[in-house]
Parts: structure tokens; sequence; C-alpha cells
């Protein structure tokens, strides 16, 4: 592995971890999913691929902190499982986590789509 | 069987680390863990194959690492226990008497070597660093009666070496002071 993959692999780690509280809100907004099957729908995707040992405790950490309900449901004769939700507290969260990401994504592709010489233009300054 | 004992140990295991939550949240914490596994393990059957606890618990990683993360919370932004405060008190005194005595003991060995070059330059017969009992003692001395020249170590290139090292001790006494000083 040469330096520079590595430190792409760095900041990829860094990137998934800023967003992965934002993540788990979108996946859980007007649903409600047990661990494994929103493990398995974060695993699906490329830059959202997280483990157990990732998710479980992130999801202990949102529910202390009301932004999502657990409880335990049983269905039929399989063992209960733990579903998750978001609460009106959650779904505020993901609108302003939702407000920051798509700015920041906004500004960086103007950047992108804006290389020099030109000058950018820059307002209020 | 043998798959069933790993993740029974692995579970013992995490909850001996998860004993600072209270013990209903710790149950809450395991029975979950071992809700997903048992479910992993099923689906694994379903499908007619052999499943793998190992792979299975790689996926939480170490227990105490899980238990860290989930005990995370109850460490971030709390005050520090009663007491802390005595010992940052304690701490503080220490960093400011040494400071003092660091100061104290520096530039004092550092003018003593100077001196000592001033010395060996204006009376250089009285003056001298000798070895006595054939190298078991070392003598830095004022004599009114010298010893024989050829027990002098050095002579008078005792001037230069005791003024360099006297400027060297008073530059490394600065540096730890500023070093210091910051702490205080």
């Amino acid at each position: 592995m040469t330096t520079d993959d590595k430190s792409q692999e760095k900041w990829e780690v860094q990137l998934r971890k800023g967003s992965l509280e934002l993540v788990i809100l979108a996946a859980l907004k007007d649903r409600t999913l047990y661990g494994l099957e929103l493990l398995k729908v974060l695993q699906s995707f490329k830059s959202t691929a997280i483990t157990e040992g990732t998710l479980y405790p992130l999801l202990d950490r949102l529910k202390r902190e009301e932004l999502m309900d657990a409880k335990w449901v049983q269905e039929g004769d399989i063992r209960p499982r733990k579903y998750y939700c978001l609460t009106a507290q959650g779904e505020t969260k993901l609108a302003d986590l939702t407000n920051l990401w798509r700015q920041s994504v906004q500004d960086i592709e103007y950047l992108l789509a804006h290389p020099g010489p030109d000058p950018i233009k820059v307002s209020g300054v | 069987m043998e798959q069933q004992q790993m993740i029974h140990q692995y579970l013992n295991t995490l909850q001996r680390y998860l004993a600072r939550l209270s013990p209903a949240e710790a149950k809450e914490v395991i029975r979950e863990i071992e809700s997903h596994i048992f479910d992993l393990i099923e689906q694994c059957e379903a499908a007619g194959q052999q499943a793998d606890a190992a792979s299975i618990l790689q996926g939480f990683g170490e227990p105490r690492q899980l238990a860290e993360q989930y005990v995370a919370h109850m460490t971030a932004g709390a005050p520090p226990p009663l007491g802390f405060r005595a010992i940052q008190r304690v701490k503080h005194g220490v960093t400011a008497g040494l400071y003092y005595s660091m100061a104290a003991f520096g530039f004092l060995t550092s003018f003593s070597l100077l001196f000592l070059a001033g010395a060996k330059l204006i009376t250089p017969d009285a003056v001298g660093v000798w070895a006595m009992s054939e190298g078991n003692s070392l003598t830095i001395a004022f004599l009114a009666e010298p010893f024989p020249k050829e027990q002098e170590l050095m002579g008078m290139a005792l001037v230069p070496v005791a003024a360099v090292l006297g400027v060297l001790v008073m530059w490394l006494t600065r540096r730890i002071l500023t070093v210091l000083k910051s702490q205080l």
C-alpha cells in the first residue's frame, strides 16, 4: 500500500465517522428497523459500511440523547428483537444535519466546478 | 457446541467490562448483542451453511473495546471525582517548589563552575582538580600548599572546560525553568 492509498483511506474513515450519525438517522426516517436489519442496509452501501462494534454503541448513544426510541418486539415464535425508530427530536436533528450536509456538498461542488486561474467570486468579504 | 461456548464466553467477558453501567443497562446491551448473534447463526443455518462464531464475533471487536464505547458517555465531560481538586493543588505546589529548587541548584552549579574557571585563571597554582588515592577520589580545591604538579588533572585546560560547562549548565537551567514556568 502506498502512502497515498493510506492517506486516502484515512480520509475515508474520517468522512464516514463524521457522517455516521446523519446516515443512521436518515436510514431510520419513517422506518422501524432492528439492529441487524439496519446493519445490512448500511453494509449494502460502499461508503456507509460499518461493523456491529460501531453500530450498536452508537445506537445506544443516540437513544440516550433521545434522538431515537427502541422497543423489544416479538413476532410469533422468533426471538424478540429490539426495533429502533426516530423520536420527534431525532426528526429535527435529521433535518438540521441534512441542511448542513447539503450546504457542505454544495460548497465543495462549487469549488470543484470552479478551478483557477479565474478568481472565485467571494461574497460578503 | 464449541461455537456456543465461544459466544457464551464473549458475552461473559463483555458483561464484566460493562460493570460501570447499571445492571439493567448492561443486561439490555448483552441481550441485544445476543439476539443479533443468534439471528445471524439462524440465517446461516437456514441457508444451509455452517455458522462461524469467530467471524460473527469479529464484527463486534474485542469485548473490552466494545464495552469502552458503551461506557464512554459516562466518562466524557464528567467532572473529576471529589478529591481530585486536592491533587491538583498538591501538583501545583510541587511544580512551584520544583521551579525554585531547580533555579537555585542550576544557577549555583553554573556560578561555581564559572568562578572556578576565573579563580584558576587568577591563581593557577592554588586552584585545580586533583586525583587522589590513585584515582579513587577527585578534589576540586583552593589550596595554600599546592599538590605536586604531576597529580593535577587538566592544568590550565580547566579554565575553558569549567567556563564552557558553566555556560552550558546556565543555558540548560534556563531552558528547564522555561518549561516549568509554563506549567506553573
